[in-house]
């Protein structure tokens, strides 16, 4: 993650979280927290226990984040930020709950009537691990009236101009589906697409399993009354091969869309 | 068709309808779509290669580190004995693989084993260069909140804490210095052996030490029955007798499971280092008296005991104070006259000698160099009275060893560097400080275990040492040091053979080499 773009990216959540930019360089930022903010970020409880009891006038903190450390040619003292670092975590975490479920309407062009209909999005990410991990994002999409079901969804979404308010002169069709069972759908049309995947590191990871079984249990194969660490051991390769699936849900929501992307 | 296990979290249905019932606000669309390009950067796309690199921006490892770790995650599934010769960055290898499987969700909690003096230096490590959030364990912590763990081997073996530590259940081992659970019958090696060790990496520049069964019980821990069970190996590798074929077996087997980088492979620069043995000749009288304490056992059983004959023998070839001291020690345990009286009498030749030849030949040696040394001894005796030899000759030396506390130890380490030419170590001086200022090293006395030998050099021969390194060994001729560099070049074979090849300790061209030139 190139500096530039870390930079852009905290812009945008101090922005959007009303924190006035002090100062904004190109290679540093100094940011004025809000009280929200502060108890979000700081992480020091008691102060603003004591504050609240007190009733005192809060201080919330001020904070310098460099971005670019490298090209940083003024005397300014500050966390560095850069890809990896806990606090760049702590943000994007941040962003993560504060983007989970949205509910957009896309603009028509202007005078003119639209009609828009009503989705579900939902974008998941699928980890396939075992002793090795891969990573997919699905980005599934429902049509709220036909049933209809659509992928790579929020690619398609990035040609649409989108706002949190219904436009003027705009309807909005009411749904058949229901969108608490549209996500139940969804749900089951992915493990679907992932039950049918090609699985072969999930069989070649029990292949070497059942190897290293075969291994330790030549290991012990003169020992009568095999010890408790046989039973550790066994426990560890099923924890180090067995192939799981986890599905996360990302984000998602509820959208009023012109026509139907394809 | 193979059954998968399916887990899904579920917490976000739940938001969704509350938003849907008008119970809470809508979520920032601007969030939303970063949060999408965020996860979409950091997806990992591929089982294969290391996503580590993309969270460690400022971290710039050698390429032999790098494909270290690949190695180990790949190909060896994380269990792994990382065996790079010293000074090549074997925390970094581990650091790395860590990081992999933190940012792959392998791992969510580790624990690592180091040595006592090297815990700070872990943490600072593993905090600064990978940005890793460990810590060093101390008492009364609640071990089931801290996610990365950094602890003595010492402590963790401790009642009070081995049963916490078993039941924590750590996805990743790492244990540095591993060749310190060589021995199967410690109580840190039991405790090793009971860890659940989903993934472990075994760190140490010296898998083998003096045989091969070190090996095998070092292996056993990572992965039981990877070389078969004790009786097949013992087997197979029992006695003194050749086994070439069986080792070149081994080789390979162990190769499965361990990386091991040598500097000249590696495009890091190193110095060269100059090994050379220096034979030394006892004078006539020295030769005798070495003569008359080989013979004492068959004065009494005191001596005929082979240990104390061998000490004794190794004392004399260091000095007549180090040999006095433990015939000292031996008279009070004899009980018959005339067994006193010859201990008497020998230690009165003893101490009518004049100088120790091979203490003469250490102060050619600084008097050439015209430098500072580092002279290892086995004795403390020996220690002492080197200090004052050479002082008589005019050289400041400063003694060294284990059991001084860090800031004696430190304090030493300073004098050595601003106002002494030479500093007198003994073994257990030997780990853990760094002297790269130094670049001679007079091995006064050889140890049994030639691996102590590459710990030794280890102290100068690594990054930061600008200058050739001069590694001098002194053997006295026609005695016990005789068998003792035969037991070596031995040892050193076996080393080569099973493990890979070795940068030089003993002698500019080792054994193997001087034989098959003479065959040739």
């Amino acid at each position: 993650m190139y500096p530039q773009k870390i930079h852009h990216y905290l812009q945008s959540f101090f922005k959007e979280n009303d924190c006035p930019i002090l100062s904004d360089h190109a290679h540093y930022l100094i940011v004025q927290l809000t009280v929200e903010m502060d108890k979000k970020m700081m992480n020091r409880p008691y102060y603003w226990q004591y504050i609240e009891a007190t009733g005192d006038e809060p201080i919330p903190a001020q904070l310098t984040f460099i971005t670019n450390k490298n090209e940083l040619t003024e005397k300014i003292t500050g966390e560095v930020i850069h890809a990896g670092s806990p606090r760049l975590s702590q943000i994007f975490s941040l962003m993560n709950e504060m983007g989970a479920v949205v509910r957009m309407y896309e603009v028509g062009k202007s005078g003119v009537e639209t009609i828009l209909t009503p989705w579900v999005i939902i974008n998941y990410k699928v980890s396939y691990y075992s002793h090795q991990t891969k990573e997919f994002i699905y980005s599934l999409g429902m049509n709220l009236m036909t049933g209809e079901v659509l992928k790579d969804f929020q690619e398609s979404l990035l040609t649409r101009s989108l706002q949190t308010e219904i436009p003027k002169h705009t309807f909005c069709l009411p749904y058949t589906i229901k969108p608490e069972n549209a996500v139940d759908r969804l749900d089951a049309i992915l493990e679907n697409v992932i039950r049918k995947d090609d699985h072969t590191w999930a069989e070649e990871a029990k292949q070497r399993w059942e190897k290293e079984k075969m291994i330790l249990d030549y290991f012990y194969e003169d020992t009568t009354d095999k010890p408790e660490r046989y039973q550790i051991e066994q426990q560890a390769l099923a924890e180090q091969y067995e192939a799981n699936i986890q599905i996360d849900i990302i984000n998602g929501g509820l959208f009023y869309l012109a026509a139907c992307p394809s | 068709m193979i059954t998968l296990r399916i887990e899904k979290t579920s917490d976000w249905k739940e938001k969704f309808l509350k938003r849907l019932d008008d119970q809470e606000k809508w979520d920032s669309w601007l969030f939303y779509s970063m949060s999408y390009d965020i996860e979409k950067e950091n997806l990992i796309s591929d089982f294969h290669g290391l996503q580590a690199l993309k969270h460690l921006p400022n971290l710039k490892p050698f390429d032999h580190q790098l494909e270290a770790a690949e190695t180990v995650i790949e190909k060896m599934n994380g269990k792994a004995i990382l065996a790079d010769e010293v000074g090549l960055g074997k925390t970094i290898e581990a650091g790395l693989i860590l990081k992999e499987y933190l940012v792959r969700g392998l791992v969510k909690k580790a624990l690592i084993l180091a040595p006592a003096s090297l815990v700070n230096q872990w943490v600072d490590e593993l905090n600064q260069k990978f940005h890793i959030p460990a810590i060093a364990y101390r008492k009364n912590y609640a071990l089931n909140a801290c996610q990365i763990v950094v602890m003595s081997i010492d402590m963790a073996k401790r009642e009070a804490y081995r049963d916490q530590i078993y039941a924590e259940d750590f996805d990743l081992i790492i244990i540095d210095e591993a060749h310190k659970l060589k021995n199967h019958q410690t109580k840190n090696y039991q405790f090793v052996q009971n860890l659940k060790k989903k993934f472990c990496l075994l760190l140490t520049a010296t898998p083998i030490q003096n045989n091969v069964f070190e090996l095998f019980h070092l292996i056993s821990l990572l992965k039981p029955g990877h070389l078969g069970n004790y009786e097949s190996f013992q087997a197979a590798f029992k006695g003194n007798k050749q086994h070439d074929e069986a080792e070149e077996f081994l080789h390979e087997l162990v190769n499965q499971v361990m990386v091991r980088n040598r500097r000249q492979d590696t495009e890091m620069e190193w110095t060269s280092r100059q090994v050379q043995v220096y034979p030394i000749q006892f004078t006539k009288e020295e030769q005798a008296a070495y003569e008359r304490i080989s013979n004492l056992k068959e004065l009494s059983p005191i001596f005929s005991h082979s240990f104390s004959m061998i000490t004794l023998q190794r004392e004399m070839c260091s000095s007549k104070e180090a040999t006095c001291l433990t015939l000292t020690k031996m008279k009070e345990r004899c009980t018959n006259a005339e067994e006193i009286a010859e201990i008497d009498r020998v230690i009165t030749q003893l101490m009518s000698l004049q100088h120790h030849s091979k203490a003469e030949k250490a102060y050619d040696i600084i008097k050439k160099a015209n430098d500072k040394v580092i002279i290892f001894t086995e004795y403390e005796a020996t220690q002492i009275y080197l200090q004052s030899y050479l002082y008589s000759k005019g050289i400041t030396s400063v003694p060294f060893n284990g059991r001084f506390s860090k800031s004696k130890r430190d304090w030493m380490k300073q004098l050595f560097e601003q106002k002494a030419q030479v500093l007198i170590a003994t073994e257990s001086g030997s780990e853990g400080i760094n002297l790269q200022f130094c670049s001679h090293v007079i091995n006064y006395d050889l140890p049994w275990n030639p691996m102590k030998l590459e710990q030794r050099i280890g102290r100068v021969h690594r990054i930061g040492q600008d200058e050739d390194v001069y590694i001098y060994n002194l053997a006295v001729q026609n005695t016990i040091e005789d068998h003792i560099l035969n037991l070596l070049y031995k040892k050193i074979g076996v080393f080569e053979k099973v493990v890979g090849e070795l940068d030089d300790i003993l002698s500019y061209v080792n054994k193997r080499q001087d034989v098959r030139k003479m065959n040739g």
